[in-house]
């Protein structure tokens, strides 16, 4: 009769345990999500990307731009320009779990491989913030060239790499905040994209992408649409946003040539990628949306309302 | 119809430049007119006042949207970048005219930021324009 009954509460107890781990590996189990930053209303639009609907509105500080998301620490990291700070949230709540209070806007964000450190534009005062991810603090800081734009860390060559919109150039330091090399782009090179050997550049002013090749420092430059603001590429295509003439260049970068355009939302900003999923997905400022789109043949699968004037000026995707 | 060609002239002179500090403001306003999309937007695009003076950036007779850059004068805003788009109204005879700008407030550098040069003063300025620009061309359309 003991012996039932032990077994039994044994029985019980395992169930239970099972039924707790099977919950909370449930509750956890995080679905891909893009951080959409609404700067016309002071929040961020989760949108869970395999339903693709806005799952929750959170709000953040004011006039939320840039954003970077660490997949392996499950956070994202949003600057908020109107309040001067960073908005912490943990993307298996999607709370924010910190403020992290800057004294300056910080335009841009990326961080570094290993996701310990985020780096942070700083426009006003033309400097590049270190933030330290375990201590969710600014750790350190150095001066770069004028207006500080778009930001981001080659892994490859350990380079983080800095357009200066007001000097038409770019700038690439390495991992102990020295300047490596400081190169000429287009006119007012905003976003920065990098893979392997290459960084690319969208220069707003005269509609072109600079293509720059970090073994030589060679350049090219490719024509695209009207006020390009950012850029990506994925295998042998890049993706760049054209935001007066809203559309999507699309480049072929064995050729370095744009070979289509397709259409998009009102004011196309910024562009990201979802890779198992196999979509791209372009904040559209103007329509207060997100276009998805299907990479295989750039069909548009669904525009999706977000909140005011959508922006997400860095990585948004949670992979 | 006339005044709401002057107030646009009136912007047209000068150079724009689209720039983006932080911040760009959006304002989006609509009106619904007793006139067929079809009359209405063929009184919109067909101002040879309007294409003389501003750099359309795209002209699409499919969905009837200008997209046009203004060349701003004297006034407390920069870089202002706008869209007017006919769609249909609650009937046939029914039209809605929307008019949405993108603009920047004057001073883009760092705070403190000058008098007259904020975001709050470029909307106003920018709503000033859009909403007598549209309650004229809803007087002019219908009235044609």
């Amino acid at each position: 009769m003991i012996t039932r009954n032990k077994k039994f509460i044994l029985i019980v107890l395992i169930s239970f345990l099972l039924a707790l781990i099977y919950f909370y590996s449930n509750y956890y189990k995080v679905n891909p999500k893009a951080y959409i930053t609404n700067q016309g209303d002071n929040t961020v639009s989760v949108v869970n990307l395999n339903t693709l609907e806005v799952i929750k509105t959170i709000e953040v500080g004011i006039a939320p731009l840039g954003i970077t998301i660490l997949n392996k620490k499950n956070l994202g990291f949003i600057g908020n320009v109107g309040t001067d700070d960073i908005s912490v949230i943990d993307t298996r709540t999607d709370q924010i779990i910190k403020t992290i209070k800057l004294n300056t806007a910080p335009l841009s964000l990326t961080s570094s491989p290993d996701e310990s450190k985020v780096y942070v534009t700083d426009w006003f005062k033309n400097n590049i913030l270190v933030i330290s991810v375990k201590k969710m603090k600014v750790i350190d800081s150095f001066k770069v060239g004028k207006t500080p734009s778009g930001i981001i860390f080659n892994e490859k060559y350990n380079y983080l790499i800095v357009t200066n919109r007001d000097s038409n150039s770019v700038e690439v330091y390495n991992k102990n905040n020295k300047l490596v090399k400081k190169l000429a782009t287009g006119k007012h090179p905003f976003g920065v994209y990098t893979k392997d050997k290459y960084f690319y550049t969208a220069n707003v002013y005269d509609d072109t992408v600079t293509v720059i090749d970090l073994e030589n420092w060679s350049t090219k430059v490719i024509k695209v649409g009207a006020h390009p603001y950012n850029i990506l590429t994925h295998n042998n295509f890049g993706f760049v946003t054209n935001t007066v003439d809203d559309s999507l260049s699309i480049i072929d970068l064995k050729i370095n040539e744009e070979i289509k355009r397709i259409n998009t939302g009102e004011t196309p900003e910024n562009l990201d990628l979802h890779l198992e999923l196999n979509i791209l997905v372009v904040t559209n400022w103007g329509s207060d949306s997100i276009s998805v789109y299907d990479l295989k043949n750039l069909n548009l699968i669904k525009e999706i309302k977000t909140g005011a004037q959508s922006r997400s000026f860095g990585d948004f995707i949670l992979q | 119809m006339r005044k709401f060609i002057l107030t646009l002239i009136i912007l047209l002179f000068s150079i724009s430049i689209f720039a983006h500090g932080p911040t760009p403001q959006k304002v989006q306003e609509s009106v619904t007119v007793n006139v067929a999309p079809a009359k209405a937007w063929s009184v919109i695009k067909d101002f040879s006042e309007f294409k003389k003076i501003m750099k359309t950036r795209s002209f699409d007779d499919e969905i009837m949207k200008i997209k046009y850059e203004l060349l701003k004068a004297d006034v407390p805003f920069s870089d202002y970048n706008a869209y007017i788009i006919v769609k249909k109204g609650a009937n046939d005879n029914e039209s809605v005219i929307q008019w949405t700008a993108r603009f920047y407030r004057v001073y883009k550098l760092n705070p403190p930021i000058p008098e007259g040069q904020d975001d709050a003063t470029a909307v106003a300025a920018v709503k000033n324009i859009v909403g007598p620009g549209l309650a004229n061309l809803k007087k002019a359309l219908e009235s044609k």
